[in-house]
């Protein structure tokens, strides 16, 4: 069983997206939920945004579950359907990873 | 004997004070006794011209005339301080060292004939031995790992102290066994100073020597003046004496020399520069607070090709005992620093293999760091490359603080500051904190994703 739920997962990536997108400046922005464009078409994160983003994300995942996953690799680049699109498509992504690894 | 005008030179100085070790000055007249002392028990042991011979000391009157003595001897010299013995084994055996001395801090000392095989037939001794003259063997660390060691001959490295220059009472900060250090001990005697030695290299016991001895020459590193600064040993100190700080061997952060012009108006600081390979190079501060500066000097040529700087000189190494000559036809070596050039000014970037290539843009870790080490609670801060799936590489800092904090609300805390200074590409995509200290016993910064290990992992400056 994952150590985390998916509800858990959403939360975590709300709250690092919120992070990442105040050190941007990027103040006047609609509150973030599951459904959020993280990255591509309509996305809030440019490339260094989603960058930061990802490694913020495995930084909580690893402090706050002892979680040690890594997010951004071949594998992901290569998926057809990116598991960086939306907040609830890199929820789901960990989720897997997290079954895979320590399930 | 070629080194001649030095022993002439140092025996003109007479009662001067030469070395101040343990609180004890020792004059330039018994400096020269001691050297004397030396010779019968060179030749004793079988140290002649040639001899490839260890000394591990520190700055002390036992240390130093037994370099001087040495080198009056014609020997091949691998000075050594406490702090490389780790490397001992490794060092005695690419220079095929033949006897070992060792001088311990109450400057007793104790000689062994080495067993390990020898290097006779290695041409840079082979050239030393037919001009007959003396050498010096420093290592510096190959990007690779293995260190490499650069062969000079002393004569030649030497020749530029005969050109009298102002007489300072120095701290010898930089170890025994490091150009800029030897570079501080010949610069300082040739001209009738006074080398204070500094057992205990941390700031209260550096500031506290200042004091006591009127120092007004201090070269160090800057993460030494980062540290400095940072200890407030400095404000509990009177070191109006302090005329001179001169900071290399790595990147000087703007922000931290800034710090330090603030801490002492009036006081010059000047930057220095040189490698294992080329020595030390005459420089000029475009002004206390800048970092461009003037290299070259006498019998150094510079040139800058593709943005990275090449050094030509006469008083370079002949060359490596255990790697290619890094010269080229012409006898200009590729320092491997990239700068940028403004006039005759140069601005040192950094090691280019230090350089992080994010999705294409460059950024070296000096701007980087020099930004971070401003944020409120920072002590300290090293930012090295990490792979990416998506950039390719970004970047990534580890950073000391001063009181602990919240790991998620430093980073953005530290990002929001970034922002203010650094373009998007170079703010550090990750940022950990870290209670290891991030510097070598040489004081230089230890940059990686793995703690350091707080062993000596840099030689060169």
């Amino acid at each position: 069983m994952p150590a985390v739920t998916r509800t858990e997962l959403v939360a975590l990536i709300v709250a690092a997206t919120d992070d990442v997108l105040d050190t941007i400046g990027d103040e006047a922005r609609a509150p973030l939920d599951e459904t959020t464009r993280l990255f591509g078409e309509g996305g809030v994160l440019d490339s260094m945004g989603l960058v930061t983003l990802v490694i913020d994300v495995e930084q909580r995942l690893n402090s706050r579950y002892a979680l040690t996953l890594r997010l951004a690799d071949e594998r992901a680049m290569s998926r057809r359907s990116s598991p960086f699109r939306r907040i609830d498509t890199l929820a789901d992504y960990i989720l897997t990873l997290i079954s895979e690894h320590h399930g | 004997m070629s080194l001649g005008w030095l022993n002439e030179r140092l025996a003109g100085y007479r009662d001067a004070p030469a070395v101040i070790w343990q609180g004890r000055a020792c004059s330039y007249a018994q400096l020269a006794t001691q050297t004397s002392d030396w010779a019968p028990i060179l030749a004793k042991r079988g140290v002649a011209a040639g001899t490839v011979t260890a000394l591990v000391g520190h700055y002390s009157p036992g240390s130093i005339s037994l370099l001087l003595a040495l080198l009056e001897a014609r020997a091949i010299v691998v000075p050594l301080s406490m702090d490389a013995l780790p490397h001992r084994e490794e060092f005695f055996e690419i220079a095929g060292v033949e006897h070992e001395f060792t001088v311990t801090a109450d400057d007793r000392w104790s000689h062994t004939l080495c067993t390990g095989p020898r290097r006779d037939d290695a041409p840079l001794f082979q050239q030393l031995r037919a001009a007959g003259h003396p050498g010096l063997i420093l290592f510096s660390s190959g990007t690779t790992g293995r260190s490499k060691a650069a062969v000079h001959d002393a004569t030649r490295l030497l020749e530029k102290f005969q050109v009298p220059r102002h007489r300072f009472c120095v701290l010898t900060f930089l170890l025994f066994d490091h150009i800029g250090g030897l570079n501080t001990l010949f610069y300082c005697l040739a001209n009738g100073g006074t080398v204070v030695s500094a057992p205990d290299r941390s700031p209260d016991a550096v500031c506290a020597l200042i004091e006591r001895h009127h120092v007004d020459l201090l070269p160090v590193s800057p993460t030494f003046l980062n540290l400095f600064l940072m200890s407030d040993a400095w404000r509990r100190h009177d070191l109006s004496s302090l005329k001179r700080i001169t900071y290399g061997t790595e990147v000087m952060p703007p922000s931290t020399l800034q710090k330090l012009k603030d801490a002492f108006p009036g006081v010059t600081l000047q930057q220095t520069y040189g490698l294992s390979e080329t020595g030390i190079l005459q420089t000029k501060s475009r002004d206390d607070g800048s970092v461009w500066m003037r290299v070259g000097g006498q019998g150094y040529e510079t040139k800058v090709v593709d943005g990275v700087l090449w050094i030509r000189s006469a008083a370079a190494m002949l060359g490596y005992l255990n790697a290619p000559s890094p010269f080229d036809q012409d006898g200009w070596m590729n320092t491997q620093d990239a700068v940028e050039v403004d006039g005759e000014y140069l601005h040192i970037l950094g090691r280019r293999s230090d350089l992080i290539n994010v999705g294409g843009q460059k950024v070296y870790p000096a701007e980087v760091e020099s930004v971070l080490l401003q944020i409120p609670n920072v002590r300290d801060a090293a930012v090295y490359r990490e792979p990416n799936a998506i950039m390719g590489q970004i970047v990534a800092a580890r950073i000391n603080l001063n009181n602990p904090e919240d790991e998620d609300a430093f980073r953005k805390r530290a990002r929001r500051f970034c922002r203010e200074h650094l373009a998007p590409y170079k703010i550090p995509a990750r940022i950990e904190l870290t209670r290891a200290d991030q510097y070598t016993v040489r004081f230089k910064k230890t940059r990686g994703p793995s703690a350091p290990d707080h062993q000596e992992k840099g030689l060169e400056p």
